[in-house]
């Protein structure tokens, strides 16, 4: 078997990629996470004008399909008169995307929490902005975090589809790369294992997260 | 002589919830070191008035004094000194579950006093020894007992040095044995000084502590008087009635001596 094609071709093209890829995925992350705890907290907390219009963000960005989104952005920006590079394009269309499902995990885990300690913190003279900052949303992250785990897991994945829009990341190179040798099973395997090790890792992340924030008696009984 | 200013006055509070009401015209004065014990059958509106009182529920009409000063609910932050001025003990406790009993009561005093942490943590100490739980300040709530909660939400209102104690129900969600435990702390708070008003079933404690009992039903309150005078020569049937009953379940029917 022949490995140069592995090591003078595959790797330096996976990664390029891999560079790419992580470059999107960690500002969508935190972008997505910021704007769905924003928006979470507004649907449960926020004035009407705000909760409605936090409503319509999940509905049109849970609505419409990233992929369209993400041309929305890149192509149909331009004849509005803004230029987005396929880099910032794509940045947005995931952080906006991933913010959406976020902010339903979010929700839930505002929701689950009982009325009664917004009440204490009211009646010890917090306002209502406050205490939901500094007693509701600390216990709404740790209950969040299974849900926005996975969200997390799920932008590793569709990050796949800046290529669309230009922006040659992993499956970008991956694309180029098997068509120029006629290699597709090879290539696209190799990308395969490549977002299965960052899923991996992301996954023991999140669980060592889960583990260091959590609280005696606050979550389900770890064993 | 001019009668002395009441802590706390409410006039001709009504409250209604969907249409049906819960609070047709309550009006009470207390005055500082009084211990006002309300009782009543559920759905009378007592737990409904303690919350008026401290504007966590809003009311369609009535007016709330504190030291002859009118609260006025939309003027926020004179609303959140009055309620750091009115603590409040809830029947379930309502502790933060996320935090320690120390950060309990240590996070009022730094977010709303803004009080810098290390003299919040010390005061924190204070008020746990002051209920009995100093060795358990590193708990969380879901490591305390009830009665261990209750009385860890007590020290969280008296950090705020609250100049009247609402207390609505405060044992009535705990195991038999648990309540003595809750009962001492607030029978000490009374031997301080401290003015409240509380909402209780526990009729025998009620009677020890009071210097006057209201018999709320229907949202109006219906009768109210020294213990001796409310519990054994109330001037209403109903009264009577509601007494006897309350007192039968404590002593077990025997008659109380």
């Amino acid at each position: 078997m022949d490995l140069s094609f592995y090591t003078q071709e595959v790797a330096p093209a996976m990664m390029r990629g891999l560079w790419v890829s992580i470059g999107l995925i960690l500002p969508s992350a935190v972008f997505g996470l910021a704007l769905g705890f924003l928006a979470g907290t507004l649907r449960v907390y926020g004035r009407p004008v705000w909760k409605r219009a936090a409503e319509i963000y999940g509905l049109v960005f849970r609505g419409f399909p990233l992929l369209v989104q993400l041309y929305i952005w890149y192509f149909g920006l331009p004849q509005l008169g803004i230029y987005l590079s396929p880099y910032a394009a794509a940045v947005m269309g995931f952080s906006l995307c991933s913010g959406a499902y976020h902010a339903e995990y979010v929700r839930g885990a505002l929701r689950s929490i009982k009325q009664g300690q917004l009440q204490a913190a009211r009646s010890l003279g917090f306002s209502r902005t406050r205490a939901v900052v500094s007693i509701l949303l600390p216990q709404a992250i740790r209950r969040a975090l299974p849900g926005c785990g996975n969200e997390l897991i799920y932008l590793i994945k569709y990050s796949s589809l800046a290529y669309m829009v230009t922006c040659i990341e992993l499956t970008g190179e991956a694309k180029i790369l098997a068509s120029m040798f006629f290699k597709y099973l090879e290539v696209f395997f190799v990308v395969g294992a490549i977002y299965l090790a960052l899923v991996s890792l992301a996954s023991w992340g999140l669980n060592r997260l889960e583990k260091l924030v959590s609280i005696p008696g606050f979550e389900y009984v770890r064993r | 002589m001019t009668p002395p200013i009441p802590i706390l006055r409410l006039a001709d509070i009504h409250k209604s919830y969907a249409g049906q009401p819960v609070l047709k015209g309550v009006s009470l004065e207390i005055e500082r070191g009084d211990i006002k014990v309300i009782i009543g059958p559920s759905g009378s509106g007592k737990s409904t008035l303690l919350h008026c009182i401290n504007f966590l529920v809003s009311f369609e009409k009535g007016r709330v004094w504190l030291w002859g000063k009118e609260i006025d609910p939309a003027n926020k932050p004179e609303l959140y000194a009055y309620r750091q001025k009115v603590g409040m003990i809830f029947q379930d406790f309502n502790l933060f579950d996320h935090l320690t009993a120390i950060d309990n009561i240590q996070i009022g005093l730094v977010r709303v006093k803004k009080i810098a942490k290390r003299a919040a943590r010390e005061r924190a100490l204070a008020e746990l020894a002051r209920v009995g739980l100093s060795e358990h300040a590193h708990k969380y709530p879901a490591e305390l007992s009830g009665g261990q909660k209750q009385r860890v939400s007590i020290a969280r209102a008296l950090a705020m040095d609250p100049e009247v104690m609402l207390l609505d129900e405060p044992t009535s969600a705990l195991d038999p044995e648990l309540i003595g435990e809750v009962h001492a702390v607030i029978r000490d708070l009374a031997a301080g000084g401290m003015t409240m008003a509380l909402v209780t079933h526990e009729i025998g404690f009620a009677s020890a502590l009071a210097n006057e009992i209201l018999f709320m039903e229907n949202g109006v309150i219906l009768e109210q008087g020294p213990p001796a005078t409310i519990l054994s020569q109330a001037k209403l049937d109903r009264t009577r009635e509601f007494c006897a009953k309350i007192a039968h379940l404590h002593t077990g029917g025997r008659k109380p001596v």
